[in-house]
């Protein structure tokens, strides 16, 4: 049979769910089956940051009846998923190798931004309407703990921020509040309308976004339920949402329930959601909401097949992490002709170097991003550039990388500027594994050389070429300009070049008149 | 218009003198002339045997809420004493005209037609004597445990229906104290037995309690007999709750768990020239009131006649035993699946062979191909061909899930054992639903094919049992539509514990959305009926007392939706009441099979719909069981199934009209030619077959059989 079957798992923080899927060429995915089940992981994790022995045992119980009917569809391969419950306890590696020895499933955590860039990816995976919508659009992907709002123009990721404003978070502050269900809608306005007014501030200024996506579980779920006449599934104009919500919020909870047909507790979150729901569609005057249903499963699934070429990806979602890095460089003041010039040169230089490093495409990637965000520290401080650049990639959500990226990249930043520390980035200190440290190492000894070739910030070289030779690399540039300062910087940046590479860089000016 | 209240309880009527009338209908089969005998033998033994049931469930559960103190009235405001002492009064009656069958009707037809029954032993001639008092020595005898009462001995426990006969004895060794004392006529024995003529071409059979009664003076040896007679009685026997009642009622009676009397006797029979003493004595024992005692001209318990209708001979007198026919689609010998494949099949049992089924799963279990089985069953016959199947399903190592419901009435301790066995065989067995009853039927199979996963799915109204899908009637559909193959994928979920799917494509589920479904569907009817479109609803079921169904019904016959209901057994809903149900007419079918399917028409403003269901119009199939109602999607089956409702709204022989005042009256025919829809299902049935079997030319040519697929 052509194709592969696949089974996708999230361990949410208040559901365990997975879905199975066909992935073939001709069908693409075929979602096959959707087994979910209510376990609320975060209440605990979130409060104490530990799982209780009878959560993890229903956990693994759960699992282990996800792997028996992974076992029915003869399943070729799974990815498993822990999101903020996971991520937010101690001793995580303790319970995930439990979990593994009892169930047979690996699962692996993700960061917030990987959380989300899945999210994002179930999203696109639905490849028509995402291109279409975000030509002017926003995404504003609700979960458990927090909710991201991403915004899009001519179909890019332009921003994206983390709001920690998520249902169960927000469900847990109402109820602390003991606020009574007609008192809910105001005490949501004062908790949110603080956080998206910074967003506003930051991103939007006085821009409208025509298009919202909304990724969550509930609003989705009766959306699709409830199709206007003459629109798609899922698709809803604000004006009629405002309509609905605006009743629903004048009923208790009960009377949703009741009226939608859903469990009592779902009909609280779904209150939230909605209310939460029209802040922003108010702040960013959208007409059209869509509610494409996805989930995370959906985001896992695509980017497996994906990653394994199953399929072919209609979207670009590197000049997404692009884009949005070219905005932080943005909010930071970074000049934009300083920067490509860099790009341009560590590109040059990467791509010379392909026998020698050994890094591959993803990397080249990093390397980019490192050159677009090398010296973003300088808007706090110009003498503490290092760690003021390493500080800032760590804590700004670059969607679409991974954890382990973003520390690549916030490491080579702070070398570029400071002499390389081995010690710091041993296994032991750093946490870090030795290949991660030499990708680390390799990619800063190409930024720095680079970036020592337009020292003066003067972009005096226009064109840069290279030659590998046996044992060294000749960087030829254009220029009629006297380049004397950045040839005594070369030297000294070449020694750390060389002791990574064990090749000797070398300038060759072609004076150019 | 001034708004009528459809609640209104004079619009209703009570759901167990309902029930009543259906027992009544099932007599009159019994009663009518034009009804080969034997089969009216079977049919007044099943008015007993359905009457026993009612006793000890219907009656035992208004006896539950009077003795908690229960107040609330039903949906035809009565209370639970009024519902009693109605019940008992048309009990009574019904039980009286039992008999009047019996001994005005059939004692004498019976013997006319060769068959004689003894009714006493004192009418026995010798030689027929001395056969039964052998017969007694070596037979009786020996399993027989007489109980005698004293002082030092308490009063026996009497089993629940168990037939016993009673007496009254004095010691032989003086005194004139009179002591009872009781023997259990043994269930191990058949209680028909043959005896010798006295004229040729006849045969004569006898009770066994009278060949008993005749000897019991060698059961107590030191006593003179000074009066033996008879008895049975009906227990409040040890059940749950049953699940008809409402739930504030179960709190009540836990509230009152100890007022509760469990095993208390609720029904005494006796034979009516019982001695007035001997029934003092158990009168006295037993608690019992005098209107819970039946005074029987005839043999007590005429599930007997069950018996006599299985004794052999006396074919002429029977209906010829029915043989399924074969269902045209699979005459090809082809394997299910491909059959399914090329487009859905829809089955009408008893009329159409149950067998495809039974392959579907068979072929399923050793099909290489096919990765899961999962399954609802209910009620399975003896030997089921089924469990065996999915016993090798498992050995074969397939993924077997069966929901096994242990709550089925009757069938508990049935049902675990062979769950045992399928849980032994590698199956994973679901043993039910906390607080809920698995009723609905359906069978999932997972397949993985050249261009992926397929499903097959059979979805049906009757249980999963080969034995009677040849007495009842239900319908089914077999079909890997992707959209049930999905929905039935999420039911097994929600089984399983998961949680309920994202959304539904076309099956509905009780208890969740089931009924909220139908209430849709009677209203969209009536919008259209407002709007002067036309409009019409046919349902088929077979039991009609669910109060907001009923009341949308009433709604929809004032908007002008012309109704058309066929229910075979309890219907609540009254028709022809001015301004409230004008539009509605109900017809009961009662014939040789047993009325089975649930089937749901509306017109839907010429955009037809149909539906089957496993569940009936009743509160506790869309409130407290699992159900489902599945569409039929394809034209020319959907065709069938209004075919189906038509031929029943057209029957004029075994349809009972519901009447403006409540009772039940056969169809008027006027002279109009007689029809029958059961006999024309079978001769539908048995065209179809013969039309699609393959033709058997007269040619020289020998044709080989090929080697059996599997």
């Amino acid at each position: 049979m052509a194709g592969k079957t696949f089974a996708a798992i999230d361990v949410g923080s208040f559901e365990i769910e997975m879905k199975i899927f066909e992935i073939s060429n001709k069908k693409g995915m075929k979602q096959i089956d959707d087994l979910r089940h209510r376990l609320d992981l975060g209440s605990e994790t979130y409060e104490t940051g530990k799982l209780s022995v009878q959560k993890v045992e229903e956990l693994c119980k759960i699992l282990k009846s996800f792997a028996q009917t992974m076992k029915t569809y003869r399943v070729d391969d799974y990815r498993a998923y822990g999101t903020s419950a996971i991520r937010e306890m101690r001793g995580t590696q303790i319970l995930i190798d439990q979990i593994e020895q009892r169930t047979g499933i690996h699962i692996d955590v993700l960061s917030n931004s990987e959380q989300r860039f899945l999210d994002y990816k179930s999203v696109a995976s639905k490849t028509e309407e995402f291109h279409e919508l975000t030509q002017d659009g926003a995404i504003l992907d609700i979960g458990g703990d927090g909710v991201q709002l991403s915004l899009f123009e001519d179909g890019k990721l332009t921003a994206t921020q983390n709001m920690r404003l998520g249902v169960l978070r927000l469900n847990e502050a109402l109820s602390r509040l003991d606020a009574g269900s007609y008192r809910m809608e105001q005490i949501i306005e004062e908790i949110v309308m603080s956080q998206l007014d910074v967003f506003r501030k930051l991103y939007l200024k006085e821009r409208k976004i025509r298009n919202l996506i909304v990724v969550d579980d509930y609003f989705s779920a009766i959306c699709k339920q409830r199709t206007e006449p003459g629109l798609k599934a899922g698709y809803v104009r604000t004006k009629v949402f405002e309509r609905f919500t605006g009743n629903m919020m004048a009923q208790s909870t009960n009377q949703v329930a009741e009226q939608l047909d859903i469990p009592e507790e779902n009909a609280r979150l779904l209150l939230i959601s909605c209310c939460l729901l029209r802040h922003v569609v108010a702040m960013m005057d959208t007409q059209m909401i869509w509610a494409p249903g996805v989930t995370l499963c959906d985001g896992i699934v695509y980017e497996y097949a994906d990653k394994n070429k199953l399929i072919r990806s209609e979207h670009d979602f590197e000049a997404d992490i692009l884009s949005s890095a070219m905005n932080i460089r943005r909010r930071y003041m970074g000049s934009r002709k300083r920067g490509e010039t860099l790009e341009q040169i560590t590109l040059t230089v990467f791509d010379s170097m392909k026998k020698v490093h050994g890094l591959g495409r993803r990397e080249r990637l990093l390397l980019q991003l490192s050159a677009i965000l090398h010296d973003c520290g300088k808007y706090i401080s110009m003498i503490n550039l290092a760690e003021c650049s390493y500080n800032i990639v760590m804590s700004t959500e670059i969607i679409g990388l991974s954890h382990r990226e973003r520390e690549i990249i916030a490491n080579v930043v702070k070398y570029n500027h400071m002499p390389f520390d081995y010690d710091a980035l041993d296994e032991s200190s750093s946490g870090l594994d030795r290949e991660t440290e030499l990708t680390i190492a390799k990619l800063t000894a190409i930024l720095r050389i680079a970036n020592g070739l337009d020292r003066s910030h003067k972009q005096k070289f226009k064109n840069v070429k290279t030659q590998l030779k046996e044992d060294r690399l000749e960087v030829i540039v254009e220029t009629g300009e006297d380049i004397t300062l950045e040839k005594g910087l070369f030297r000294a940046r070449a020694d750390f070049f060389e002791e990574i590479f064990a090749i000797r860089p070398v300038i060759r000016q072609k004076r150019i008149f | 218009m001034a708004t009528v209240n459809f609640r209104n309880p004079e619009y209703y009527t009570n759901r167990e003198l309902s029930w009543l009338m259906f027992d009544e209908r099932i007599l009159g089969e019994a009663k009518d002339a034009k009804v080969p005998l034997f089969e009216r033998l079977k049919f007044l033994s099943i008015t007993a045997s359905n009457l026993d049931e009612f006793f000890m469930v219907r009656v035992a559960s208004l006896k539950d809420m009077i003795n908690a103190g229960y107040t609330k009235k039903d949906i035809a405001g009565m209370t639970a004493k009024e519902q009693l002492s109605a019940v008992t009064k048309v009990t009574h009656e019904l039980v009286r005209e039992q008999y009047n069958v019996y001994n005005k009707q059939f004692l004498s037809e019976l013997k006319k037609h060769g068959l004689r029954i003894v009714a006493r032993h004192e009418d026995l001639s010798e030689a027929q004597g001395m056969f039964v008092d052998r017969f007694f020595m070596e037979n009786v005898y020996p399993v027989l445990t007489p109980m005698a009462v004293d002082s030092s001995r308490p009063f026996p426990l009497i089993r629940n229906k168990t037939l016993n006969l009673g007496a009254l004895v004095r010691r032989k060794s003086g005194g004139d104290a009179l002591e009872f004392a009781t023997v259990q006529v043994p269930g191990v024995l058949s209680r028909v037995i043959e005896i010798p003529s006295e004229e040729e071409d006849q045969k004569t059979i006898i009770f066994l309690e009278e060949i008993i009664e005749r000897n019991i003076d060698k059961l107590f040896l030191n006593y003179d007999i000074v009066a033996v007679s008879p008895f049975r009685i009906m227990r409040n026997a040890d059940f749950s709750i049953d699940e008809d009642e409402a739930e504030d009622l179960l709190k009540e009676i836990e509230k009152q768990l100890k007022k509760r009397q469990r095993g208390e006797a609720i029904r005494l029979e006796i034979e009516d020239k019982m001695d007035k003493e001997l029934l003092e004595v158990l009168q006295r024992e037993l608690h019992l009131g005098e209107e819970e005692i039946y005074r029987i001209k005839g043999p007590l318990d005429l599930t007997v006649l069950m018996k006599v209708y299985g004794l052999g001979g006396f074919e002429a007198l029977k209906e010829p035993s029915h043989e399924p026919a074969p269902v045209p689609e699979f005459s090809d010998g082809e394997d299910v699946f491909t059959v399914i494949r090329r487009g859905d099949v829809f089955l009408h049992h008893p009329y159409q062979s149950f067998l495809p089924v039974v392959n579907f799963i068979r072929q399923a279990a050793v099909d290489p191909e096919v990765l899961a089985i999962k399954q609802t069953l209910y009620r399975v016959s003896g030997n089921s061909p089924i469990i065996a199947a999915l016993e090798q399903a498992a050995e074969n190592g397939k993924q077997v899930t069966v929901l096994v419901e242990l709550k089925a009435r009757f069938d508990e301790e049935h049902n675990i054992i062979w769950a045992r066995r399928l849980e032994q065989a590698g199956c994973h067995v679901i043993y039910g639903l906390v607080g809920l009853k698995t009723h609905c039927k359906i069978t999932l199979v997972v397949r993985r094919e050249e261009d992926g996963i397929r499903r097959y799915v059979h979805l049906g109204t009757g249980n999963y049992n080969d034995s009677t899908a040849k007495l009842y009637s239900d319908v089914g559909l077999m079909t890997c539509a992707e959209k049930i193959g999905e929905d039935a994928t999420a039911v097994f979920n929600m089984l399983s514990g998961y949680s309920e799917p994202r959304n539904w494509n076309c099956l509905a589920m009780a208890p969740l959305w089931l009924k909220k479904r139908f209430l849709q569907l009677i209203s969209r009817e009536s919008e259209h009926a407002k709007q002067g479109l036309p409009a019409q609803i046919i349902a088929k079921m077979n039991s009609l007392c669910d109060p907001d169904i009923i009341e949308a019904l009433y709604e929809a016959s004032v908007s002008g939706v012309k109704i058309d209901l066929i229910v075979r057994g309890i219907c609540c809903l009254k028709v022809g009441i001015p301004g409230v149900s004008e539009h509605i007419s109900v017809r009961s079918i009662v014939g040789n099979f047993l009325e089975h399917a649930r089937i749901f028409y509306f017109a839907n403003d010429g955009q037809a719909e149909v539906y089957c269901a496993s569940a009936d119009w009743m509160p506790r199939n869309l409130d407290r069981r699992v159900e489902l109602m599945f569409p039929l999607d394809d034209p020319e089956i959907r065709s069938a199934a209004i075919h189906i409702l038509e031929s029943q709204l057209k029957d004029n022989t075994k349809a009972h009209i519901l009447q403006p005042k409540g009772t039940y009256e056969k169809v008027n025919r006027r002279g109009a030619e007689s029809f029958t829809a059961q006999r024309y299902f079978v001769e539908l049935s048995d065209k179809a077959a013969k039309d699609a079997s393959p033709e058997l030319t007269q040619s020289r040519v020998f044709l080989p059989e090929q080697a059996p697929q599997m």
